[in-house]
């Protein structure tokens, strides 16, 4: 059984549907991209998983249905969602945003092992603790997100877009730590993607959406490999 | 210049009981971006029951913290009942609503309690105390120190505890909040809870001054507007702040403006509105209102 399975799952806004009919499953301590164009359904597959869209069809997380959840019930199951635009709260500071992502955990010295590692990956944020998130730069604000999501210590991350609007050289240390954060702590990865290129190189497989449908799936390798899906697809 | 001073002390006092109720105001408005009219009636209304409380028999010090209790509650019920169920809606519905809630409690309370003012009983003597030269009366001080530690309270509990932490996130980021785990619907109900419970700390200290009776509050809550604009409506701090400006302002003027005198107080309240919205829309302490797209 995979950790996380979506069934023929359909979802719109208002009369505008937007999925029509997405299976795909996310194996325990996998990592797994969804690829594809604007407007193909990615971020929605995403809001669909953590109750933010209506669906039907079927989400199923470690064998439970997510169906008629709260958002807050998803999310205290050990899903963590880094949303489309990070999800940052500029009203706080660095500090007060990383304590939101643990303060429903009751392990205080794991949490304490925890902030050592997220300040070992990002110094930066260490720096900027008593400052306004609202100051921090795009790259700043992607690292704040990850270490955010990081500490709630989920079982499994939606990525959405990390590399949105970064440098290519942020991008590359972005996406180095998520792969440590996957390899070490065992968190598996839903990762969307625009840039299919770094983001095939981190996963197992991926799902290509074209209009709310799974266009290809397989192996990343494979789907690398092949120049017909790569140029029809990935646009690279 | 000792009645300047004593003038002055008697503004802060007064300002205190503005500070308590605009920061009810502002704790609303930061979490859905509402101005609740009925913020007064509110507090007129636990007032009446800490009245009810003291003439059963119980003491001030204990009447005090259970109608607390009780407005708390009585906060959360009403964000519950009568706030939940239309929480989507346009936002001048919500207003309507809380001006339609305003008049249902006050005429709860005229229903309950009648129209005859009522003395209520002050914790603190009417006596004057001697500070270099300046006669300070113990009610003025009792005052100060209430509104005082009930606003240091709510800063603590905002900025330094994690329930406060999640229910400002959920004021501002809503959707961010919840991805979190925040339970922002009941972070709503909190902050009702928690508006109503510092509202009632200002209609209890107003009410020895003025008289208990329904429409106590309608002059405290022109004020508390007052307080709320000129400290910038999103900001706690500028609430406590524009309380004590507009106190001492009102207090000032009503003593040295021989055409203010006491009847025009209220116009001078009325003024500080109206000049902020022209000069400074964002107040002291609020952001500018630009935001991106």
């Amino acid at each position: 059984m995979a950790l996380l399975e979506l069934e023929e799952v359909r979802a719109g806004y208002g009369p505008t549907s937007v999925l029509h009919g997405i299976s795909l499953e996310v194996p325990d301590g996998g990592v797994v991209s969804l690829l594809g164009a604007n407007g193909a359904g990615k971020t929605t597959t995403l809001r669909a998983i953590t109750g933010g869209v209506r669906w039907t069809g079927d989400i199923r997380f470690r064998g439970r249905s997510l169906r008629r959840m709260a958002t807050e019930e998803i999310v205290r199951r050990g899903i963590a969602h880094v949303p489309e635009g990070r999800g940052i709260c500029t009203e706080l500071t660095v500090d007060e945003n990383l304590r939101l992502g643990s303060h429903l955990r009751r392990d205080a010295p794991e949490v304490k092992k925890d902030y050592d590692r997220v300040f070992e990956y990002f110094p930066v944020l260490k720096q900027r603790r008593r400052l306004s998130a609202s100051t921090l730069s795009g790259g700043e604000q992607q690292m704040l997100a990850l270490a955010r999501a990081f500490l709630m210590r989920p079982t499994l991350m939606l990525l959405d877009e990390p590399s949105l609007g970064l440098a290519p050289i942020i991008v590359r240390s972005i996406f180095e730590i998520i792969r440590s954060i996957n390899e070490t702590s065992q968190v598996a990865v839903l990762l969307v993607e625009q840039n299919a290129r770094i983001a095939l190189d981190l996963s197992m497989t991926a799902y290509v959406l074209e209009v709310g449908r799974v266009a290809v799936h397989g192996a990343a390798a494979e789907l690398r490999s092949d120049d017909s899906v790569r140029r029809s697809y990935l646009g690279y | 210049m000792q009645e300047f001073l004593q003038q002055l002390v008697g503004g802060l006092a007064i300002g205190g009981i503005f500070a308590s109720l605009a920061l009810a105001l502002v704790l609303i408005y930061n979490a859905m971006g509402l101005v609740n009219f009925a913020q007064g009636e509110m507090a007129m209304l636990a007032t009446f029951v800490a009245y009810a409380l003291i003439n059963r028999g119980m003491s001030y010090w204990i009447a005090l913290p259970v109608t607390l209790v009780l407005a708390f509650g009585g906060g959360i019920v009403i964000q519950r009942v009568v706030i939940r169920p239309v929480e989507k809606a346009p936002i001048l519905t919500l207003v309507i609503i809380t001006l339609g809630l305003a008049t249902l409690l006050n005429g709860l309370a005229g229903f309950i309690f009648g129209y005859v003012p009522r003395s209520f009983p002050s914790a603190f003597s009417a006596q004057t105390i001697d500070l270099l030269g300046v006669f300070i009366s113990y009610r003025d001080l009792g005052v100060i120190g209430v509104s005082g530690l009930v606003l240091l309270a709510v800063y603590l509990l905002l900025q330094h505890t994690t329930v406060g932490l999640t229910l400002r996130a959920a004021a501002h980021h809503p959707e961010a909040s919840r991805l979190l785990g925040v339970q922002v619907s009941w972070m709503l109900a909190l902050g009702w809870g928690l508006a109503a419970a510092v509202g009632a700390v200002s209609g209890i200290m107003v009410a020895p001054i003025l008289l208990l009776e329904p429409n106590m509050m309608q002059s405290i809550i022109i004020y508390a507007f007052a307080a709320a604009v000129l400290g910038g409506i999103e900001s706690p701090i500028g609430a406590v702040v524009g309380g004590l400006i507009v106190g001492v302002t009102v207090n000032l003027a009503g003593a040295y403006l021989p055409f203010v005198g006491g009847d025009l107080q209220l116009a001078v309240g009325l003024a500080i509105i109206i000049v902020v919205l022209i000069i400074r829309p964002n107040g002291l302490f609020g952001r500018a209102a630009a935001r991106r797209v």
